[in-house]
């Protein structure tokens, strides 16, 4: 039945995944698209009916995992952050030229204005770099209406398609109207008669090519009714895309004489150029409202004689969101002001959890490079997680922090380069991530590098998923062919300061690849109980196991 | 065609004092009583310990904004005072101001108190409570948040019996004995904030 309910954008993106009828959702959780996730998710997991919800270990594996079950002939969602996708990258780029065979729709939640990461790349260029199908909602209703025509269009065109989200939308809280949900229909394996269209060899991967750049015209006529261009008396125009889109039609609520601008909104990517051009005779000047990278702008400013104004030309700052404050200033309209406090405001920023592992697990090995001597030379290199809060006062404890899984391979390449100590810290869920193919490089280049795992069991700072590497990291360590001799496990708590300090102290000193795993539960967890069924479990199966051996004669 | 006037809220505190679950209530009763609302939020690291801010839009048209321009929101519910005076800039000149004296001090360089007070009693409309005091008067820890939400009520077009609907089942899952404690801490803030004569 529908319904209506309040949804976060990417739970919008979620739930439209699910009505679409997907037999499986994939992704890796990061900031601002984790709860598009969590939502279909929750919504598969009471559905109970043979459908797949998986975190996966990395965004590559999130959307090869998605690209088999659209293989299989089912529909498929697959969620990562902008960054993560340049992790997918391959996979998604490739799956151009396999095209799909279920509807495999990827929702991509960019971050400009870096609130919760490490750059603000515009994932529609990496679209139209795979030659692939964007489409760009601007209302929490338009995150599902478009994913649900995502899979539509996915399936007509046989191609992958990108849902675009940036943080404002993502975490936009609004009234959502659902539609039935369908049930997932199989169209059955790809038939072995196509199969080499999924064989990219060179061979076949010429031929997908020019297949993949024929359906362009197709795709341009498939999205044509989501690109517009509405006339206006005015020879001033405004080109409108995303949260653009949405902070100008708020804005002439306020200033209905901005409805007299011509626009021209667009939805969807790749845009129709004479649809652009069309726009662009009725004007004089445009300005162009986007998220992110100025691609429209370039776009239209190297066709149209008219002015075209944006970010590249100063009329919006170059870097950062936009903001219904920016559209204003560059529509010549008077800001709005506020009283600010009369007294200095000191930024309160975020900072580690009272109590938590990490911060002992810095502090041992702080210390352990003191007592060596070793603090001025040594350089620490961070990786991506709540413990990348250690680069900031008072700890300055990292000394590099770039992407996922960065810190194992950068402590190698120093190390090789002859920096000592060259020290890596990562955490359970990035190790898995990509920390693993880092390390086995680490033993095979026999680097003299000491590696800290922040195993605190779950992802920590996205709102605790599970980790992946959950009671495996010892494991996964010796199978990168780390000796036991070079593994330490250790428990950040300050009553075993002393205990760790000596042992960081020991790894620091010896040859070759040592990794030092300081295990504690993230405390937000535990007080969750996130874990506590999974280590009840645990401890049952244990327990069972003691039992049958004891019987055995 | 005339312009149209949307209404803004700012809510703000500090990771973990539950700004973002006193901005879905705001959010729910105002939807409940017939207007268009947006709610946006920062999730991520802000989570850990930092600022914390919420904004909720409403109007009787359909909105797209889901972010407030400076100047231009009717209400700032601030669960921490320091937390409250990085916002004020958001207030409309005729805007209110419903603060917590409660401090979440433990940061570097957080200013004399006295100072923050003296800057938030010159804000025009401000209310201030000592949740601190409240919450033990009311033998509930986690009062000051509801309550100050029973004050900004008074400056919110939302019909009482939806505000006890909304609070009741938001805290249904936890039991009788909670929702009894927040209603209770509601109506402790409605009480100190005379009902305006058009609500």
């Amino acid at each position: 039945m529908a319904q209506s309910t309040l949804a976060l954008g990417v739970e919008a993106v979620g739930c439209a995944g699910f009505d679409a009828g997907i037999k499986g959702a994939f992704g890796y959780p990061g900031t601002p698209s984790t709860e598009g996730f969590e939502c279909v998710e929750a919504l598969i997991h009471a559905a109970a009916d043979g459908r797949v919800a998986q975190w996966a270990a990395n965004e590559k594996v999130a959307y090869d995992l998605a690209l088999g079950v659209s293989f299989a002939g089912f529909r498929t969602l697959v969620t990562m952050k902008h960054v993560g996708l340049n992790v997918a990258l391959d996979a998604y780029a490739n799956s151009a030229l396999t095209g799909v065979h279920g509807g495999l729709v990827l929702l991509v939640a960019d971050d400009p204005g870096m609130h919760s990461s490490q750059n603000e790349q515009d994932s529609r260029s990496l679209a139209s770099f795979a030659w692939l199908p964007c489409l760009e909602p601007s209302t929490v209703q338009e995150c599902y209406d478009f994913t649900l025509r995502a899979f539509d269009l996915s399936e007509a065109l046989q191609v992958p398609v990108m849902v675009r989200l940036v943080t404002r939308l993502a975490h936009c809280r609004a009234p959502l109207d659902r539609r039935e949900a369908l049930a997932p229909t199989g169209l059955g394996p790809v038939p072995a008669a196509q199969a080499q269209d999924w064989v990219l060899i060179p061979s076949n991967a010429r031929r997908r090519y020019e297949d993949l750049l024929a359906k362009q015209p197709r795709l341009l006529a498939a999205l044509a009714d989501l690109n517009r261009s509405v006339p206006g008396p005015s020879r001033r125009g405004v080109a409108l895309a995303g949260m653009g889109r949405a902070y100008f039609h708020q804005l002439a609520l306020e200033h209905p004489e901005l409805r007299d601008l011509p626009r021209l909104e667009l939805a969807a990517q790749p845009v129709d150029p004479d649809l652009e051009a069309a726009f662009l005779a009725t004007v004089d000047e445009v300005l162009v409202f986007e998220e992110d990278y100025p691609l429209v702008e370039t776009r239209l400013g190297l066709r149209a004689r008219v002015k075209v104004h944006g970010r590249m030309d100063g009329a919006l700052p170059r870097v950062g969101e936009l903001s219904p404050r920016l559209l204003k200033a560059a529509l010549g309209l008077a800001p709005s002001m506020g009283t600010p406090a009369e007294l200095d405001l000191p930024v309160r920023a975020p900072r580690f959890c009272d109590g938590c592992g990490h911060v002992d697990a810095f502090e041992a090995l702080q210390e352990a490079l003191g007592n060596l001597g070793a603090t001025a030379q040594a350089r620490v290199f961070g990786d991506i997680g709540c413990y990348t809060l250690a680069a900031q006062e008072p700890l300055s404890a990292l000394h590099a922090v770039v992407e996922m899984g960065a810190s194992i391979s950068m402590a190698v390449g120093a190390a090789l380069a002859g920096l000592h100590p060259a020290v890596a810290v990562i955490g359970d869920s990035t190790f898995g991530h990509s920390g693993l193919p880092a390390l086995l490089t680490a033993m095979d280049a026999g680097a003299d590098v000491t590696i800290l795992i922040l195993d605190n069991r779950v992802v920590g700072m996205t709102g605790q998923q599970p980790s992946q590497a959950l009671d495996q990291v010892e494991r996964m360590v010796l199978g990168m062919g780390i000796p036991e001799a070079s593994l330490q496990v250790l428990t950040p708590l300050p009553r075993h300061h002393e205990a760790n300090v000596k042992a960081v102290a020991a790894a620091l000193q010896q040859p070759g690849p040592s990794v030092l795993v300081f295990r504690r539960e993230c405390i937000q967890s535990l007080r969750r109980g996130v874990l506590r069924e999974h280590d009840r479990n645990e401890k049952a199966e244990r327990a069972s196991a003691c039992c049958t051996l004891e019987v055995q004669p | 065609m005339s312009a149209l006037r949307i209404h803004g809220i700012v809510l703000s505190g500090v990771g973990g004092q539950g700004v973002l679950s006193l901005a879905q209530i705001v959010l729910e009763a105002l939807r409940r009583s017939g207007f268009h609302a947006l709610q946006s939020e920062i999730h991520g690291m802000s989570q850990r310990g930092g600022s914390v801010q919420a904004q909720v839009c409403f109007a009787e048209v359909p909105l797209t904004s889901p972010i407030l321009d400076e100047g231009s929101a009717d209400l700032l519910i601030a669960l921490e005072p320091l937390e409250a005076l990085r916002h004020v800039a958001m207030l409309r000149p005729d805007g209110h101001l419903v603060a917590s004296e409660e401090p979440s001090a433990d940061m570097a360089g957080y200013p004399p108190l006295e100072d923050i007070y003296r800057a938030l009693k010159a804000v025009r409309g401000a209310c201030l409570l000592d949740t601190e005091d409240l919450a033990r008067r009311l033998r509930h820890p986690q009062a000051g948040g509801m309550a100050l939400l029973g004050m900004a009520s008074r400056h919110l077009p939302v019909p009482e019996a939806v505000w006890q609907a909304v609070i009741t089942e938001r805290f249904a899952a936890k039991g009788e004995r909670v929702i009894t404690k927040n209603l209770e801490a509601f109506a402790a803030g409605q009480g100190l904030v005379p009902a305006r004569a058009e609500a």
